[in-house]
């Protein structure tokens, strides 16, 4: 039996109780108008006089409250049974609609429907029985996240203050139903009824606007359910600590990535296009990274996107001006100008026209589209960057004129799935970073030669009974088995599937791109990227066949069928 | 002393007092009771019922399905009644004898509400 929690045990009894009057009215009213009927004595067509039965009186009462009026039943009434039946048709008419319109009220009372909601929300999330993530805040990063979750089967609950934005939920078609629950995140209460303790979350994504917010929230995840992952965006890096402190397994900051992105294709342009090619859905290790001007850049803003993009220009030895409109009376210097950057004298005092990239990054779209604009009409060949902040003005970003539009929503919701698609994948970017164009290059021209021109995929793997049976059964038997193992076809003996491993994880030493030959323990994860064939056949190497170079001679446990070393993954 | 307890107390003891009212008397014969007792029995126990709504505490949800019980019992009593007189203009020992015991059924779940009635007044006393 299903124990209702105190919060819909409570709708009930608001309910119940705001009615005690209303119906203590109708009861009452009614009673006296039956009585009333049953003893005023009337007269039968044969001229006998004549009492209503109760049966008949309560009948007659029934329609006549309900306004339905069926008539004088069972015969036609006598002068005082009409003079009592007009003064119940007042009563009762009044009585019911007072009960009618008090239900109404009551159903229609902003705190009643606030519990139904949450009653609903709970109830939806109790039934969740697969693994779901709680999301914070359904902007356009929370958005995004819910609409490529849910295509990928993954369960959600949607938490935001904004009823506009938890109607959104319903309205945006998302593939599979998402319990939205309207309330203040930053309030543990709300996060409970979300469903934050609930055996099933696997992860918390507070990707609300407001830092604090975010903070408050990992706070009461790490506290409540101090297991489950939690991400956290982070727009001010003065919450990194704090968002650090309170728990956050990943920080995410857009301007950070933003920054970080423009930084690896400047330096290590390579990287760059493995960096695509791991995490767009199309990518291959052919495309070409795009090439950012290496002359002045023209950087309009005041906020913290410019300032991260500029000491990430600045660390690369790039020279910048930045057109700051809020920049303090005398703080200006060589590197900065204070201004309206709408305005075409300024940007030219900026030296636009012999600039080589604008990055318009104010914080409305507005400002940001009008400085493309005029940008634009000072100098045609410029490279600029626009920063969106609303997802609805997208049809205008992509006229403008702009040669790269980012916006920071699609920038963390990209991050986030990252993390929980492929947690490895992160690491082995984030090692990456420090790594030079040579080594970049190297890898590339790799993945070039083995993967070719197929669509990279990456894919992880732990050396676990579950996910990898048949090198547990060889680690078992103390036998050494090794990458090379987990990549050789069953038939070719000695030609490796077209992957390559890019991380290796044992406990918490890392290595990257590690060899072939190395042994493999219990509990150890690699990262590998490679073409889908490649993933199907180690897949089955794992599950369904014995590792072929270990028991050359063996007989397969089950005969394989030809082609399903060939088949695509799921 | 609240007006409020007062008229609480008093309809949940009158609801009883009515509902023993009707059920006095010989089983078999319908002379012995009365008509109007009963309606007045049905419409203060519902009265009582209303008045117990929104009571979160657990004597309170048990008074209110108390009160629930005996409202069943007596409006299938009367609904008895009401379905046997439309056939015959006198009840017959057996009919007569369903209506009053449906009644009694009532009477014991009154008589559980007041018990607790005076339990719940016995712990506000301490």
């Amino acid at each position: 039996m299903m124990i209702p929690s105190p919060r819909a045990r409570h709708g009930i009894f608001i309910l119940l109780r705001r009615l005690r009057q209303p119906m203590q009215a109708l009861i009452l009213v009614y009673a006296v108008a039956v009585l009333g009927f049953t003893l005023i004595p009337g007269v039968d067509p044969q001229g006998e006089p004549w009492k209503m039965s109760f049966l008949h009186a309560f009948y007659f009462v029934s329609f006549l409250g309900t306004t339905i009026g069926l008539g004088e039943i069972p015969f036609p009434f006598s002068d005082a049974q009409r003079l009592w039946a007009t003064a119940s048709i007042y009563g009762t008419v009044v009585a019911w609609l007072y009960a009618i319109g008090s239900l109404f009220n009551v159903l229609q009372d902003p705190l009643f429907r606030r519990i139904q909601h949450e009653n609903k929300a709970e109830r939806a999330v109790r039934r969740l029985k697969q693994p779901f993530y709680l999301l914070c805040g359904y902007d356009d990063a929370g958005n995004r996240v819910a609409r490529e979750l849910t295509d990928d089967g993954t369960r959600l609950v949607v938490v935001d203050a904004d009823q506009l934005r938890v109607d959104a939920v319903d309205v945006d078609d998302l593939s599979i139903t998402v319990p939205a629950l309207c309330g203040d995140a930053s309030d543990p209460a709300t996060m409970l009824l979300a469903g934050l303790t609930n055996g099933h979350c696997a992860g918390v994504l507070a990707l609300t606007g407001d830092d604090t917010i975010n903070t408050k929230i990992a706070l009461t995840a790490n506290l409540l359910n101090p297991d489950v992952p939690i991400l956290c965006a982070a727009h001010d890096h003065a919450f990194h600590g704090r968002m650090a402190a309170a728990g956050a397994d990943y920080i995410i900051n857009p301007n950070d990535q933003f920054a970080e992105r423009v930084g690896i294709s400047m330096r290590t342009p390579s990287l760059h296009v493995i960096y695509e090619s791991l995490t767009t859905q199309s990518g291959t290790a052919m495309d070409k990274a795009p090439e950012l001007p290496r002359g002045r850049w023209v950087l309009c803003g005041s906020d913290l996107f410019t300032r991260t993009l500029n000491r990430q220009l600045k660390r690369l030895e790039i020279e910048t001006i930045v057109i700051d409109p809020r920049l303090p009376e005398g703080k200006e210097d060589e590197g900065h100008v204070r201004g309206d950057p709408h305005d075409p004298d300024v940007l030219r005092e900026a030296g636009l026209e012999d600039a080589a990239a604008l990055v318009a990054g104010a914080d409305t779209d507005i400002d940001n589209l009008s400085i493309t604009l005029a940008a634009r009409a000072i100098n045609k060949s410029l490279f600029i960057i626009a920063r969106q902040t609303q997802r609805r003005n997208t049809p205008l970003f992509r006229v403008c004129g702009a040669d790269l539009v980012t916006l920071s929503g699609y920038v963390i919701a990209a991050e986030v799935l990252r993390v929980i698609r492929a947690p490895q994948l992160a690491t082995f970017l984030r090692r990456a970073r420090g790594e030079d164009e040579v080594w970049a290059s190297a890898l590339l021209k790799r993945m070039h030669d083995v993967i070719g021109k197929e669509v990279v995929e990456s894919w992880s793997i732990e050396i676990s009974p579950a996910e990898a049976e048949t090198a547990c059964e060889g680690l078992t038997r103390g036998e050494v088995v090794t990458l090379r193992h987990l990549m050789t076809r069953e038939s070719g003996r000695s030609r490796l599937v077209h992957a390559v491993p890019l991380l290796f994880q044992r406990g918490t030493e890392r290595e990257l791109l590690p060899d072939v030959d190395q042994p493999l323990k219990l509990g150890d994860r690699i990262l590998f990227c490679g073409d889908a064939q490649a993933r199907a056949t180690m897949r089955l190497n794992l599950s369904d066949y014995r590792l072929p170079l270990l028991y050359g001679r063996t007989e397969p446990r089950r005969a394989p069928p030809e082609p399903a070393v060939e088949t695509p993954p799921k | 002393m609240s007006t409020e307890r007062v008229l609480f107390a008093f309809v949940i003891v009158l609801a009883l007092t009515l509902n023993v009212g009707f059920v006095v008397g010989d089983f078999s014969d319908i002379a012995h009771h009365n008509v109007y007792e009963l309606f007045a029995a049905l419409v203060v126990s519902l009265i009582a019922t209303v008045m117990k709504f929104g009571d979160r505490t657990p004597l309170g949800s048990t008074m209110l399905a108390t009160s629930l019980v005996a409202d069943l019992q007596l409006i299938a009593a009367a609904a008895t009644w009401g379905f046997y007189s439309s056939a015959t203009v006198v009840l017959a020992t057996h009919q007569s004898a369903t209506v009053v015991s449906l009644a009694v059924g009532a009477v014991v779940a009154n008589v559980v509400s007041v018990v607790l009635l005076i339990i719940e007044m016995a712990n506000l006393r301490r």
